[in-house]
């Protein structure tokens, strides 16, 4: 990794939801930082609060009730957690853009995809609707989109769900972006078009140097896309590693159950000549309205200690350039 | 889409071609006899007689049909009873002044609600969101002749402002004319403007929670161009509906606020013709608003076409 | 407990829900409690209507046009008849029209909607008439079914009735053809359930939620209908005191006594806006899908 100032860095940043039934932290505490030009993944299941910080770093998430409550926000060296509404409004879709899960809902249905991709154009580099226009079929081009001159006057429900997904990738890299942040891209989509997706997203990167946090609850796209990747869990971050030493010696419990519980074509149990069960971690996810004493995996970790459940684990690091919040971590069966 | 516009054009024939046979078939099976009832209880019966056959009652039922329908395709409405006028003069004498009311009505209405819909989606839950709600909910209660009543009772009679009442024509001033219609407008178009402003937010509230919101929120668009663009013209279908529905209310609340405030419209013409049972005159009315009702829903369907492509491809 | 392959979706905060008393429901559905207590105060005015209020037919010239005072509380008309007493009798005409056109409009709609959500030709037929019934609007039809009958209570009624019937039966209609579509009736017919039992275990109650809300507003929408009608003369006969006929009578002399159209006007208002509230609060408990159309 190159040795000047990353990109973006982000510490201890706390986001809360304030709700009927009481405060949701929802982001407790997590830091990453990310180079230029590197691709980082952010690993969790469904509620571990991947989507919040994202949404955070652009500040998008003020809306309803939720809130960031403390932590830092660096990008290129400036606070965004400061900014005013007009300066974030700036450097969104022009520094940092974003593209999200349902490729489907997320393009406005009464404009065209020329005019979504133009007006991001305008916007930011003050060019006129015309060559805004041409820059959008340029970008169609880029994304691999078939016959782009007459595509920018389609409709969003005119064109297939990978489709939509690469209008989604045009937009946020049409004003050449140092940040992409990539909220489950690949999700809602087919096998096959999750592959070409992927493999669009890796091909660009390369073309235009545009740094990715790719988020995802899949460890396979994890493996084939970024250079290093971090686990959530909880609204915690806890555990993180260059991706080939992660998956090569997980070190959390939570991290090996992730990997154990992934179906493999392949294993063969003892021989038997049938596929071994799926592995899965019991439990629950813990409710995050309440405050979490001690780690937040322990009541699923079989590895759970009493200090375990009175203290909470600070990151500590291994070997490999290597990050891990637990007690117990490297112990027991691999 | 031409095919479409031509889809809903047809689609309005036969809906006329029902209210027309309903409307003939009303008069006709009303319980007791409607001659009767129109005459009056210290009627003769040559009186009642008289009536019957004004109302073309004594011919047989199918001749009776046919005529009606012959007489409506060229637009003869029947001759009223009482004055023996054919009904179609009677109608275009008070057409003016109740469209100059239901369109600056409308105009009033809309201008005002949209905006604070939107205004009150926008910042949910605050301060200006509860007050556009309250509005809303109070406005909708409110009866046109009681909003009428305190309008005239503050503007008019304490303050002096504005006319007790009457209409003036257009052809006497433009001033006078608007001046004659502000105090109506109001007091008919609260109860729409109301409506129209309680589906207004709560569509752009749907809207806003939408995804395509987000992403354009996070393109870092200009807060106006999102609202309008993005936001408002998604909600539109909706609204645009909410406005059609909302004539028939208009339509309702025009009989009440030409009484009010004494404007020689078809609302009064209405209540007249009622008083004094005239009926060919009533029954040229409902088919001459239905039709105007039809019409209305026939622009609102046309409309959608242009406001979301997912109609028109 | 199983799951935690890791699973796909939207993420949301999980949180536990604390337990619920009859303050946090008061809190929570403000709707429902307002407008529920502004019916019982209005109900119950009416019904103690004898009791609390003299004889809103009495009349005694020698008092007319008073303004509000201690002895007449909302002043008197122009027939010296005691406004207070007026209004509160109006109250329970306002309340039998709201009540029986909400009753008979729904109970009509509901038979004519299952029947033309179960069968073609009875559908075709009560569509189309259902659509011109539709075109016309409400108070003219009322007004029309007026002028051809004797006048009476139950005239009005019948005539705020009829234009009412169609949007129920569009409403039930449609909640019949969904649920007809579903695969549980499907299943349900196949195993050779009868059409009856079908109705009344399956169809009904899900009719159930959206009427009772459609209800409340045709409620509400009655009663001012009738205001309306009885203000243009054509409404309830002009012994019986009703808000809108209260009204009429006090237009002539409403610059100099406005208390006797202002005051029943303003209870009018105050009882619609009731009936619409606990309409929006039950909507929100019964039906939330409507309600974020609303």
């Amino acid at each position: 990794m190159a040795g000047d100032a990353p990109l973006l860095e982000v510490r201890d940043l706390a986001c809360h939801f304030f709700t009927l039934d009481g405060v949701v932290r929802a982001v407790d505490g997590v830091s990453l930082s990310l180079a230029r030009g590197e691709t980082l993944g952010i690993v969790g299941e469904s509620g571990c609060g991947k989507s919040v910080t994202a949404l955070s770093i652009l500040r998008l998430i003020q809306k309803g009730a939720g809130r960031i409550v403390g932590g830092s926000v660096r990008f290129e060296g400036r606070e965004l957690t400061t900014l005013s509404d007009e300066e974030i409004k700036e450097l969104r879709g022009h520094r940092i853009s974003m593209i999200f899960q349902e490729p489907m809902t997320s393009l406005n249905p009464v404009l065209t995809v020329g005019v979504q991709i133009a007006e991001n154009v305008v916007r930011h580099t003050g060019a006129g609707w015309r060559e805004a226009m041409d820059r959008a079929v340029e970008m169609l081009r880029l994304v691999r989109v078939p016959d782009p001159e007459r595509r920018v006057h389609d409709y969003p429900h005119q064109l297939s769900g990978g489709m939509r997904q690469r209008v989604m990738i045009a937009i946020a890299l049409s004003c050449d972006p140092q940040l992409l942040i990539a909220d489950e891209p690949t999700t809602a989509l087919d096998v096959t078009i999750q592959a070409q997706i992927l493999e669009l997203m890796v091909e660009l990167k390369e073309k235009t140097g545009t740094a990715i946090m790719m988020i995802t609850h899949d460890l396979g796209v994890v493996a084939e896309t970024c250079q290093r990747v971090m686990v959530m869990y909880a609204g915690r971050k806890v555990e993180e590693a260059p991706v080939g030493e992660l998956f090569a010696n997980p070190l959390h419990p939570y991290t090996r159950g992730l990997m154990r519980a992934r179906p493999r074509l392949d294993e063969d149990a003892e021989g038997s000549g049938r596929r071994p069960r799926l592995q899965e971690i019991p439990g629950i996810v813990p409710a995050l309205n309440r405050p979490i004493a001690g780690c937040a995996f322990a009541p699923r970790c079989a590895l759970a200690t009493d200090r375990c459940r009175a203290e909470r684990p600070e990151l500590e690091e291994r070997p490999g350039g290597h990050l891990v919040a637990c007690f117990e971590a490297g112990k027991g069966v691999p | 889409m031409f095919a479409y516009v031509i889809g809903r054009l047809l689609a309005t024939i036969p809906v006329m071609a029902v209210v027309a046979v309903f409307v003939f078939f009303l008069l006709r099976i009303a319980p007791g006899d409607p001659a009767a009832i129109i005459a009056g209880d210290d009627a003769t019966t040559q009186d009642i007689e008289n009536i019957r056959a004004k109302l073309g009652l004594d011919r047989p039922m199918l001749e009776q049909f046919a005529l009606w329908c012959w007489r409506l395709m060229q637009g003869d409405l029947g001759i009223s009873i009482f004055s023996n006028l054919p009904v179609t003069q009677l109608i275009a004498q008070r057409l003016e002044p109740t469209l100059a009311l239901t369109i600056s009505t409308l105009l009033v209405a809309v201008v005002l609600a949209v905006p604070m819909g939107v205004l009150a989606a926008w910042k949910a839950r605050s301060l200006a969101d509860r007050v556009v709600m309250g509005f809303a909910v109070m406005g909708f209660a409110v009866p046109v002749f009681l909003a009428g009543y305190i309008l005239i009772y503050v503007f008019s009679i304490k303050l002096g402002w504005l006319p007790v009442q009457g209409y003036r024509p257009i052809a006497q001033g433009l001033w006078p004319f608007v001046e004659g219609l502000i105090l109506p407008s109001i007091a008919l178009g609260t109860t729409y403007c109301a409506l129209i402003a309680r589906i207004t937010r709560a569509s752009m509230l749907e809207v806003l929670s939408q995804d395509y919101i987000r992403t354009a929120e996070s393109k870092g668009l200009a807060t106006p161009r999102v609202l309008l663009l993005h936001a408002l013209k998604n909600s539109a279908v909706p609204i645009v509906t909410v406005i059609g529905i909302g004539i028939a209310l208009l339509i309702s609340g025009v009989v009440i606020t030409e009484t009010v405030f004494n404007i020689p419209g078809l609302g009064r013409l209405t209540v007249d013709a009622v008083l004094k049972r005239d009926y060919p005159i009533v029954q040229g009315l409902i088919l001459v608003f239905a039709a105007g009702k039809v019409l209305v829903n026939l622009m609102i369907d046309i409309s959608y076409a242009f406001l979301d492509p997912r109609i028109r491809y | 407990m199983p799951s935690s392959i890791p699973a796909s979706g939207t993420e949301a905060p999980a949180a536990e829900a604390p337990p619920q008393g009859p303050w946090t429901f008061a809190r929570r559905n403000p709707t429902i409690v307002i407008g529920g207590l502004l019916m019982l105060v209005l109900v119950g005015i009416a019904l103690a209507a004898p009791w609390i209020a003299g004889d809103p037919l009495k009349l005694a010239p020698v008092n007319r046009l008073r303004p509000p005072s201690e002895r007449f509380w909302f002043g008197t008309d122009q027939f010296g008849r005691d406004v207070y007493a007026r209004t509160v009798h109006g109250a329970r005409v306002s309340l039998v029209v709201g009540f029986s056109v909400a009753i008979a409009a729904s109970l009509i709609g509901l038979a004519i909607g299952l029947l033309c959500g179960f069968y073609r030709t009875v559908d075709a037929i009560a569509m189309r008439i259902m659509d011109g019934i539709m075109a016309i609007p409400s108070i003219l039809l009322a007004i029309a079914l007026i002028t051809l009958t004797r006048p009476g209570l139950w005239v009005v009624i019948a005539a705020i009735v009829i234009p009412e019937i169609p949007r129920i039966v569009r409403l039930t209609r449609s909640v019949v053809l969904s649920l007809r579509a579903q695969p549980f009736i499907e299943a349900a017919i196949a195993g050779g359930t009868r059409t009856p039992r079908l109705l009344l275990r399956h169809i009904l109650p899900n009719t159930l939620a959206p009427l009772i809300v459609q209800s409340t507003y045709i409620a509400a929408s009655a009663i001012l209908t009738e205001a309306g009608l009885s203000f243009l003369g054509v409404g309830v006969p002009p012994e019986i005191p009703s808000w809108g006929n209260i009204i009429a009578q006090g237009r002539s002399f409403f610059l100099i006594a406005p208390w006797s159209i202002l005051i029943p006007g303003v209870f009018l208002a105050v009882m619609v806006l009731g009936v619409n509230m606990l309409g929006d609060g039950l909507r929100d408990r019964l039906d939330p899908r409507l309600a974020r159309r609303m």
